[in-house]
């Protein structure tokens, strides 16, 4: 254990053990049943929302509760896309992702004038008068009846692993594109409003639209889950993914891996993702005390996230940039 | 006049939410639950006992404060120290666990308490017809109301209570203990709520997801209303409702939480303040 510890230690320790990790998740198909596979996924789903949220919350300060309102966004984007559209998969599913970008980025202009406690409100109201105004869109979005997306030809067990290799690549897209905004003078710019709105803007940095453009890149990613999700599940309704319980989960993850680094998020998507779904196996009518009592446990013991424990633990084991305190405020 | 009581109950909840967001500075997502705590009490009263529902009101209320007290005192004062928005994810962990108890105790189903006078109205000489639960109703939020009013302007507790809403390091300083003074103020918010879930019992059904279903429209009705004096709610909580009732012969009754919650988001970008808050208690701190 200290000899892997140690490795840690270096970057290029880091760089080969995070290799490793990710080549034994892409070999994962090979040995594990449809049930793991489809967890797996399902991890990297929330891997990708709760990194994409980083970019507004950890990275710009903003605390976007409700970002789960561009997972339902990008889900009935390509639905409506698919079915009404003509479009295939592939051609939809950038579109749909371009479209939650573009949702935020109109929006910012507005919801993105307030601040903390009021900003997370801001985008809880976004969230339900969405969810409202997609049930009542039915011609489109079939309503409250739910929308069914084309059929595809393969057997479940390919499809299982189809969407475990479609939701892992956007993974490693989604942190791929943060890695690089981070360290660009769009990183910058994001750390610095968080630091000091005001100081930024005598820096003079732009903060209006290096926020918008901070939450229009969070939404494309969490489009894209939406999207990817709602092919997987080939059914969607305004509750399901317009589902607060989802956007509080990934939001958590955020929480519980580190706000502020790059592999916190995605760390913190595998530990709540995996451990929440196995203790719930053994208790299946607790489901939802067990995440609640998870929640609880993760925020009085771990109140500043895992990545800033291993760094402590491991002395510039930094994974990614430096977490400076908790989420913004 | 179902609308004027729904509003009414609106207004209790506002009430309750706004005092414990004006002075803990949290977001309450477990709200939702201590309104269940009320309204399935009330419920377990009067099936169990007959206990009139509107009798139990001072009895889940009780209930309630008690256990929003213990929960700031013992877990949210600590976890406060941290991090105001980690703070509020821990009260979400409440909400699902208060949910996932009433699935396994009561089931998923829909209760209603029929009293004996459900169903019958005071007739006004023909031109009106007033139902007796939504008297009771309006009478109730009225008095709950009055005494909140009282509580925060009569006593020293209140007193304190407005002194750490508007600034908690000076409130500190003239020896006001601010944990005992957020638990309080968590309490009594509780108490509103349970007392609004068992008014709204009186009425209307309870099911497991209740709770949620009004959270969203606490939030509209505290944004509304703006914090810092205990009218604000009131006013929030008759608007929405207002909202409501004229959304329907305009857009049609599925419209109504769409504009409810478009009103919101608005009114959170160019008044957040509310519509009579006072500026500094809404204050970021």
């Amino acid at each position: 254990m200290a000899n892997l510890l140690d490795l840690l230690r270096t970057p290029r320790g880091r760089r080969a053990a995070l290799a490793a990790f990710a080549l034994l998740l892409a070999a994962a198909p090979l040995a594990l049943t449809g049930y793991w596979l489809r967890l797996l996924t399902n991890v990297f789903m929330l891997a990708i929302m709760a990194e994409s949220v980083n970019l507004i919350t950890g990275f710009t300060g903003y605390p976007a509760l409700g970002n789960g309102v561009f997972f339902g966004v990008g889900a009935y984007a390509l639905g409506v896309l698919m079915t009404h559209g003509g479009l295939v998969f592939w051609a939809g599913l950038p579109l749909a992702g371009l479209l939650c970008a573009l949702y935020a980025f109109l929006l910012g202009f507005a919801v993105l004038r307030t601040k903390g406690h009021y900003f997370l409100m801001a985008t809880l109201g976004v969230m339900e008068a969405t969810r409202e105004a997609i049930k009542n869109l039915d011609p489109l979005t079939g309503g409250d009846q739910g929308l069914f997306f084309p059929v595809t030809r393969f057997s479940p067990a390919q499809l299982n692993v189809y969407f475990f290799y479609v939701m892992f690549g956007t993974l490693i897209l989604t942190v791929g594109t943060c890695w690089w905004v981070v360290r660009s003078r769009l990183g910058y710019a994001f750390r610095a409003i968080k630091a000091s709105e005001t100081a930024a803007g005598v820096l003079g940095i732009n903060a209006t639209l290096y926020k918008t453009v901070s939450w229009a890149i969070s939404a494309f990613f969490t489009g894209l889950a939406g999207g990817i999700y709602g092919y997987w599940a080939t059914f969607i309704e305004p509750p399901a993914v317009f589902d607060i319980l989802l956007a509080v989960k990934f939001f958590v993850m955020m929480l519980l891996g580190g706000p502020g680094t790059i592999f916190g998020p995605v760390l913190g998507a595998f530990l709540l993702e995996i451990s929440s779904t196995v203790i719930w196996g053994w208790f299946p009518r607790w489901q939802l005390a067990i995440i609640g009592g998870i929640l609880i446990l993760v925020i009085l013991l771990i109140p500043n996230g895992v990545a800033e424990f291993l760094r402590r633990r491991l002395r510039h084991a930094g994974l990614g940039a430096p977490a400076r305190q908790g989420a913004a405020g | 006049m179902n609308a004027v009581s729904l509003g009414a109950i609106y207004a209790c909840l506002g009430l309750g939410f706004s005092l414990i967001y004006g002075v803990v500075n949290i977001i309450n997502l477990a709200y939702g639950a201590y309104l269940m705590v009320g309204a399935y009490t009330t419920y377990w009263l009067f099936a169990r006992f007959g206990l009139d529902p509107f009798l139990s009101v001072p009895v889940t209320a009780a209930v309630a404060f008690g256990l929003g007290y213990l929960m700031q005192r013992a877990i949210i004062n600590r976890a406060m120290r941290v991090n105001i928005i980690s703070a509020m994810i821990l009260t979400y962990g409440f909400d699902l666990i208060a949910i996932n108890l009433i699935l396994v105790f009561w089931s998923a189903d829909y209760q209603v308490i029929t009293t004996a006078y459900s169903g019958r109205s005071l007739s006004l000489g023909g031109w009106a017809n007033l139902p007796y639960t939504a008297i009771g109703i309006l009478i109730a939020c009225g008095i709950l109301a009055l005494l909140l009013n009282l509580f925060l302007n009569g006593t020293r507790t209140g007193i304190a209570i407005q002194a750490a809403s508007l600034n908690p390091a000076s409130a500190r300083l003239v020896g006001i203990r601010i944990e005992g003074v957020y638990a309080m103020a968590f309490g009594v918010g509780s108490a509103l709520a349970a007392a609004a879930g068992s008014l709204l019992a009186t009425s209307f059904p309870v099911f497991p997801g209740v709770g949620d279903a009004f959270l969203g429209l606490v939030f509209v009705v505290t944004v509304l209303g703006g914090l810092g004096n205990v009218w604000g709610a009131v006013v929030g909580g008759l608007a929405l409702a207002a909202i409501e009732m004229a959304s329907v012969p305009l857009l049609g009754p599925s419209f109504q939480q769409l504009v409810a919650f478009s009103v919101f988001v608005a009114v959170l970008v160019l008044r957040p303040y509310g519509l009579v808050g006072r500026q500094f208690f809404a204050e970021l701190k």
